[in-house]
């Protein structure tokens, strides 16, 4: 098995943080990609962070009323080693018309 | 021609409905598998967006999964909606009649006995709740159930000082009342909001202020708001008119943050889905 963090998302315009407002998966649970996972509050509003994939919650970060930086931990995923090299990439069947806020496997920091 | 005396015959204006395209962006969302249920449009709140309101928020995902057809419009200045510089486009009126065509024009159909999918539902945020109760009001054919969201019954738009927020925009004069700052800082925080656009909303707004009671809408209604909500003070004024309606208060959430919440969305798409 392997660990996947992911970190808290840029939000973009210009947010480097956000409060975790509540946790829609709890730890030890089976989530399904595009599942909502969390709540969380900017400055400028309310949004919900689907799953950027498939997988088992091993840890979730920051209880609600936390602040979470853009960078920092946010939910770390364990899945099967044969899996784990696709991790990131976005589905065919995706071509959102605009933005959308996902997260993204934090890669650079191994 | 005569006009009715009532509390907007002071304010009577002509606009200009026909003819004229208001440029709004509107969105369709079709579900996988489909509920026998009416489509459901969504209305959100000023200084809001489709976006922010219903796509970023979760909205539109969890309707989808319930099987519900969605229609979302952005209000005229938000969004990717145009910002006409004229104020009648920005009317509740003419918000309401491009809402109905545009529904009208998305496929929904006026209540028909034996067809579930008929009608339209509604479901609206602040602002959007306003509209939304007007809406439902006045079009009791078409309008099978509405969701209000954060609604008040006062109408913090119409009480919006309007002067102060136009010096504080000029010269950084600070705004003494505090609804008035709050929007305006909400109004600024908005990701590309156009703030001309904005101040041509409140005041076509004032020109028509929320009057709950001049048209009570009769349809089952959900009333939801986050239990600190300081903009939905007043609910009781609205329930005290519409005896039917469900309640749903959101604990620990406030006007900004009760938009996600889940216990809100369960309860809208549950009710919704009778």
């Amino acid at each position: 098995m392997a660990e996947i963090p992911f970190p808290l998302p840029d939000l973009g315009e210009g947010l480097i943080e956000a409060t975790v407002l509540e946790w829609l998966v709890a730890e030890g649970e089976q989530v399904e990609r595009n599942q909502p996972l969390v709540e969380v509050e900017t400055t400028k509003s309310a949004l919900e962070l689907p799953s950027p994939q498939s997988g088992k919650v091993l840890k979730v970060h920051g209880a609600p009323g936390d602040v979470i930086k853009v960078g920092e931990p946010l939910i770390v995923f364990e899945v099967p080693d044969d899996t784990a090299g696709i991790v990131g990439t976005v589905p065919s069947d995706e071509a959102p018309k605009r933005r959308r806020v996902r997260l993204n496997a934090n890669l650079d920091e191994d | 021609m005569t006009m009715a005396t009532g509390r907007h015959a002071g304010a009577s204006a002509q606009h200009t409905v026909e003819g004229t395209d208001p440029g709004l962006n509107v969105q369709t969302f079709e579900p996988d598998t489909a509920a026998a249920l009416p489509p459901v449009l969504l209305i959100h709140g000023f200084a809001s967006s489709v976006a922010l309101n219903w796509e970023q928020s979760g909205w539109i995902s969890a309707l989808l999964a319930a099987g519900r057809r969605v229609i979302a419009v952005d209000l005229p200045g938000h969004g990717l909606s145009a910002a006409p510089e004229d104020v009648d486009s920005y009317s509740p009126s003419r918000i309401r009649a491009d809402l109905l065509q545009i529904a009208t024009d998305a496929g929904a159909r006026p209540l028909a006995a034996g067809h579930p999918d008929s009608g339209l539902d509604l479901i609206g945020y602040s602002l959007g709740s306003r509209l939304a109760w007007e809406f439902g009001a006045t079009q009791p054919a078409l309008v099978r159930r509405l969701v209000l969201g954060g609604p008040s019954g006062r109408d913090p738009l119409a009480e919006f000082d309007l002067a102060a927020a136009q010096r504080f925009l000029a010269d950084g004069t600070p705004i003494e009342d505090e609804s008035t700052a709050a929007l305006v800082t909400m109004a600024l925080a908005s990701p590309g909001s156009d703030m001309y656009a904005l101040l041509s909303l409140v005041e076509a707004i004032k020109e028509e202020p929320f009057d709950a009671a001049e048209a009570v809408p009769r349809q089952p209604i959900l009333i939801a708001a986050g239990e600190k909500d300081e903009r939905a003070a007043g609910i009781e004024a609205l329930q005290s008119l519409v005896p039917q309606a469900q309640v749903v208060l959101i604990p620990g959430r406030n006007h900004v943050n009760a938009v996600t919440a889940r216990a809100f969305k369960q309860a809208a798409i549950d009710f919704l889905s009778q």
